[in-house]
């Protein structure tokens, strides 16, 4: 029977309250010594053949018969009145469908889509939708715009000079920090500035709209594919029963792609007023000018400690450059609840830029917090000096630090341990050189949270062929989560899981998912599939039992059979299955609250041995040991993959990725790969990648998620070890050749 | 055109608008030929065969090096020895699509009151920096360039002209004049390219550095210091480099640099 | 102007536009969307395709100058490619598997000219080919063991 309870939910550090209908779920939980087959075994893609086949359809290929193209006029200026343009020029072109400027389409996020007063360079100032692309160029050539510059802001402290917050800055105190500071036995004060990170999905942003009488219907790459149909609803008044969003396969996020966002509503709005079909793909420029970033921000900290390491008070401030956009990501949450501190003063000043709008990067705010935390904890470290490693152990909490909660479950020093014993840390010393290349190691500590929830919707139905078929409401990026799912029903139905046919990606298909973010999606989503699954087998083995005159208690499904417990019956499940002709059994499950009171988080370390190359000033990323505690692993082959994509970007953000905007224009001067250098092939180091967690046991089904946790401290723990291979510290991120050679000219 | 990697994109940012494009890859000028001690390279012979190439590997290990670490793998596929030679500044202005640099016929060089942190280590009217591998490997190996106008060929360098206000070009070529060939009289002793990046790879070189001895000449180029390649004064690399505001690093890179290759070429053979 | 040209072993004959790409003559004229545009400047690789048997970039090739000229795309099957195709599932060889068509020709330009690469060749070959979600460990892998099963 079905019923609503009232939960707490954490998302990205942002905690909400929420009604949630649940099924009451009979299904038997998993031992926490036992992982039954094929949970924990390594499992390839069900996407795999698609994939590499060339014939998976992402939203950038969809082809719908009178398609038309689109194209965005964007403002080249970081601040400016559109004085004149020329919409019925455009209109005049041939080919060219539509025309629309300013104030012709809904809002989004509060603000114009297509606006007058652009904001920043990249900004959406009008649309044309054309019969092809090269229409729509001649289009937006027509269009003619005249423009009034006006002045603009995109330095970090000139925006912080001029006290134009986003939302308000925060303030949060615990303790008495300036009492503490006083009797502290050693104060450090350190300062990190880190640089804006662009997610550059290889897929870009996009959408095919087709708004029909009946309703709409949009092809979106998103994370989120119900996300994107309350926005679209909302946009233009429709029942969010007639949106369908769909998004088969999808080429990457990173957290770029909530909703349908902008592409999508301006899709769907030309397809409206075209009648026809639409598509808009960004381009790479677009999506480096408008699709988000990480925040760039410049961290201080002043820290007082008793001369064993003990942390007494911390003072933090963090400044974040919004540019136009997103919300205040938990900067200084490791700062607060990371260590065993009793006094902690947190500020934390979102201002507002002339740049496009922030967006979350796997683990926004975390990520860049953490990279500055876990190195003042080594400048500590080394005033004191004290192995970094037992400062981080001598300040470790058993409980939340912030609000006293007990954690579900915690193996932060065993990761220690384990990572140390990996890396050989003992003897991290006897690296380091003198000549050309300098070698070291560093270490940096991993917090996040993880524990997903409801709501979330899973139904599972098997036919006659035996072979079942999952539905979920989620969508997959690429993280892996559907193979996941198909395990996590493996396991009930006894079948290969190459045998399970996944759906997902579509709003009609099946009930709510979880968006894919926060590392959450598997954690919320598995223990529907898993009911829903337990739900066909009890039926089938009900079935089986009247057909084999056995007690449905004796009878198990265990490698595409039904077997009896004596061993006297083995069966083929389709021997069952094929009486059902063309009807099916169909059970639904549903996502149960976590309990309440207690704190879920994700913990782990990760130590770096780099090189680096004093003549060329070049940092090589040698070696990666990543120990994290992220709960019970359904697919270690995805788990590891996971891993190492996370600790890549770690590595690009700390070498070599970094927007860079133009003080005189305001304009990005590093909008493609180019100029923006993401890792190669060329760039990846070895990764020793290993989990402590066993099953959490108050979590359902023991999983916590994994998605931002190997990200987390990978910058850190470079930033770190560049430190101790150079013996001085850069305190601005990415460690480019021109950063390391000016602090050896300085040395 | 040869391979087009630049010209396609330059056209694609509206940089270098043309009614039309001539492909220069059936004029047969595709071969490398290891004659009289010397080496002749057809214009339109590619990175890749360049790289591949083992007579060349073995005798000139600088344009070896330089073709070997160029841009990417299928960029050396499409480009070709002229082409790259021949290629545009890398500068984030003069890419800007919205902006019109000095160099590209405007009034303002943005990266001197911008963001040149990889700009040249020279001052001038444009600051941007020569970006070719094998422009530096080749005037190391002081080599000849021979043009459909000018078959007795020219020095290297001589295919290059300083930008000035009436003319923003850096080719000195006229008019429907294209290069056939880079033709190498000599074999050097030894010969070696030392260059640094961004990554550990596809990179466009922040600087290169050839280096090449014959006998008791030492002849030294660097890309990626100033506007055009240039040669380098072994015993006072910096010598006319005083640096800008952002990019005075480059001076210690590229001493670096120098002092790494020439060790290399004073060390040895190959 | 009319070109003609043979992809995946199929003599077509198409009218291209005269700046148009040979990724837009692909996904768009022929609907082979295996082939992927990241960066539409040639600096990502994804749509690496393969034009008379060299690894190039479709994106930066004119559709004008293949006259004559035999492509290879992700969709030609052939024995070495479903090799690399089963290497890159084994190996989790991709995540998204926005980038791995070109990841994959990439792969069979190397291997029909080096059948047997060292650890070096392929990074090498492979870095230009950018994977956002950091499958290179698995990608590299995946293309030496196709080569060992070659």
């Amino acid at each position: 029977m079905a019923k609503l309870v009232k939960t707490e939910a954490v998302v990205e550090g942002r905690t909400e309250e929420r009604w949630t209908l649940v099924e009451e779920d009979a299904t038997p939980e998993w031992a926490l010594d036992a992982t039954p087959r094929p949970v924990g075994e390594p499992a390839t893609r069900l996407t795999a053949a698609a994939r590499v086949s060339g014939a998976a359809r992402y939203t950038s290929d969809v082809r719908l018969p009178g398609q038309l193209e689109t194209l965005v006029l964007r403002s080249p200026h970081a601040n400016a009145l559109l004085v004149s343009i020329d919409l019925d020029a455009a209109r005049g072109v041939p080919g060219v469908r539509c025309a629309i400027g300013p104030g012709d389409a809904p809002d989004f996020d509060g603000q114009p889509l297509l606006t007058d007063k652009p904001q920043y360079a990249g900004a959406a100032v009008a649309a044309i939708a054309a019969d092809s692309q090269a229409a729509a160029a001649a289009g937006l050539e027509a269009l003619n715009p005249k423009w009034e510059a006006l002045g603009f802001v995109t330095d970090l402290d000139q925006a912080l000079e001029r006290q134009d917050f986003l939302e308000p800055p925060s303030d949060e105190e615990r303790g008495d920090v300036e009492a503490a500071m006083r009797e502290a036995a050693t104060v450090i004060e350190v300062e990190y500035l880190a640089p804006a990170q662009m997610h550059n999905s290889m897929e870009p942003h996009c959408a095919v709209a087709d708004w029909r009488p009946d309703g709409l219907t949009m092809w979106s790459s998103t994370q989120g594919i119900y996300q994107g149909r309350s926005q679209l609803s909302e946009a233009f008044g429709l029942d969010p029963d007639k949106v369908r969003v769909i998004c088969e396969y999808m080429g990457g996020g990173f957290g770029s792609k909530f909703g349908c966002g902008p592409e999508g509503i301006l899709a769907a709005e030309l397809s409206r007023r075209c009648k026809r079909p639409v598509r808009l793909v960004y381009s790479r420029r677009d999506e480096n000018l408008t699709a988000g970033f990480r925040t760039p921000a410049r961290v201080s900290f002043k820290i007082g400690a008793e001369p064993d390491g003990t942390l007494v008070a911390i003072e933090a401030s963090a400044v974040m450059g919004m540019g136009t956009g997103g919300w205040a990501y938990p900067i200084l949450e490791t700062t607060k609840s990371l260590y065993a501190c009793p006094n902690v003063h947190a500020m934390v000043l979102p201002v507002r830029q002339n740049l496009g709008a922030a967006a979350a990067f796997r683990a926004p705010g975390v990520m860049e917090g953490t990279w500055a935390l876990e190195q003042a904890l080594d400048e500590l470290a080394i005033e004191l000096d004290v192995d970094p490693l037992d400062l981080r152990r001598r300040n470790h909490t058993d409980v939340d630090p912030g609000n006293g909660r007990a954690y579900t479950s915690k193996r932060l020093l065993e990761s220690y341990d384990k990572a140390a014993e990996l890396a050989g840390w003992a003897s991290r010393d006897e690296l380091r050189g003198e000549g050309r290349i300098r070698r070291g190691m560093g270490c940096a500590s991993q917090y996040w949270w993880g524990g997903g929830g409801p709501p979330a919707y899973a139904d599972v139905r098997i036919g006659a062929t035996g072979k079942p078929v999952l539905s979920v409401g989620m969508q997959d990026l690429g993280t892996g989560s559907i193979t996941a799912c198909a395990v996590v029903a493996a396991e009930r139905l006894g079948v290969a899981v190459s045998d399970i046919t996944v759906r997902a990606g579509d709003t009609d298909l099946a009930g709510h998912g979880p968006f894919s973010g926060g590392s959450m999606t598997l954690a919320s989503i598995a223990p529907a599939v898993r009911s829903a699954a337990h739900h066909v087998r009890t039926q089938l083995l009900d079935l089986a039992s009247d057909m084999f005159e056995i007690a449905a208690a004796d009878l198990d499904l265990v490698d595409g059979e039904v077997r009896s417990s004596d061993g006297t019956l083995r069966r083929p499940i389709v021997d069952v299955t094929e009486k059902l002709g063309n009807a099916w059994v169909t059970g639904v499950g549903s996502r149960a609250p976590n309990p309440q009171g207690l704190a879920v988080n994700t913990f782990g370390c990760q130590i770096a041995q780099v090189a680096v190359d004093t003549l060329t000033g070049l940092v090589t990323v040698e070696r990666v040991v990543a120990v994290h505690d992220v709960g019970r692993i359904v697919n270690p082959m995805g788990a590891r993959s996971q891993v190492l994509g996370g600790v890549l970007q770690g590595i690009g953000f700390a070498l070599t990725e970094e927007r860079v905007v133009d003080p005189t224009t305001g304009t990005v001067l590093n909008p493609g790969f180019e100029d923006y250098k993401i890792p190669t092939i060329a760039d990846l180091p070895e990764v020793v990648c290993e989990f402590v967690g066993e099953p959490d046991p108050r979590l359902a089904l023991g999983i916590k998620g994994l998605g931002e946790p190997p990200i987390i401290p990978t910058p850190g723990a470079i930033g770190n070890a560049v430190a101790h291979a150079l013996g001085m510290r850069i305190r601005e991120a990415p460690y480019t050749p021109r950063r390391v050679l000016e602090a050896l000219e300085q040395a | 055109m040869g391979g087009g990697t630049d010209l396609v994109s330059q056209q694609d940012r509206g940089i270098l608008p043309a009614d039309s494009l001539v492909d220069l890859r059936g004029l047969g000028l595709d071969e490398i030929d290891e004659a009289d001690g010397g080496l002749r390279l057809g214009a339109t012979v590619t990175l890749a065969e360049l790289a591949r190439h083992e007579g060349v590997a073995e005798r000139f290990a600088v344009l070896h090096e330089a073709a070997s670490q160029a841009a990417a793998p299928q960029l050396r596929e499409m480009g070709t020895v002229a082409g790259n030679l021949c290629q545009q500044v890398r500068c984030w202005y003069f890419r800007h699509p919205d902006l019109t640099c000095w160099l590209r016929g405007g009034d303002t060089c943005y990266a001197q009151i911008g963001d040149h942190r990889k700009h040249g280590l020279e001052p001038g009217d444009c600051i941007s920096v020569a970006p070719s591998d094998l422009a530096a490997a080749l005037l190391a190996l002081d080599a000849v360039v021979t043009t459909n106008l000018q078959p007795d060929g020219i020095p290297l360098l001589e295919l290059y002209r300083k930008a000035d206000q009436a003319n923003r070009s850096t080719l000195a070529l006229a008019a429907g004049e294209f290069v056939t060939a880079v033709v190498l009289a000599r074999t050097p002793d030894a010969s070696a390219y030392e260059r640094a990046g961004e990554r550990h790879a596809w990179s466009f070189a922040l600087t290169g550095v050839g280096a090449a001895r014959f006998g008791d000449e030492l002849r030294v180029s660097a890309i990626g210091v100033s506007n055009l390649p240039r040669l380098i004064d072994p015993e006072d690399p910096l010598s006319g480099l005083p640096g800008l505001e952002q990019t005075a690093w480059k001076r210690r890179l590229l001493s670096g640099l120098v002092e790494q290759a020439v060790g290399r070429v004073r060390a040895g053979g190959g | 102007m009319r070109i003609s040209l043979n992809v995946n072993d199929q003599e077509q004959a198409v009218e291209a536009d005269g700046g148009e790409s040979l990724a837009e003559l692909l996904r768009t004229r022929l609907e082979l969307t295996g082939t992927k545009v990241a960066c539409g400047e040639g600096t990502c690789g994804s749509c690496t395709v393969l034009l008379d048997g060299r690894a190039v970039l479709s994106c930066l090739t004119l559709a004008a100058a293949c006259d004559g000229a035999v492509v290879r795309t992700v969709e030609s099957g052939g024995p070495l490619l479903e090799r690399l195709q089963q290497a890159f599932t084994a190996e989790d060889g991709f995540q998204c598997g926005f980038c791995t068509p070109g990841q994959l020709m990439s792969a069979v330009a190397l291997l029909e000219r080096t059948p047997h690469p060292g650890r070096d060749e392929i990074v090498q070959a492979m870095s230009g080919n950018l994977c956002r979600c950091g499958a290179y460990e698995g990608i590299g892998r995946a293309v030496a063991r196709a080569a060992e099963g070659g």
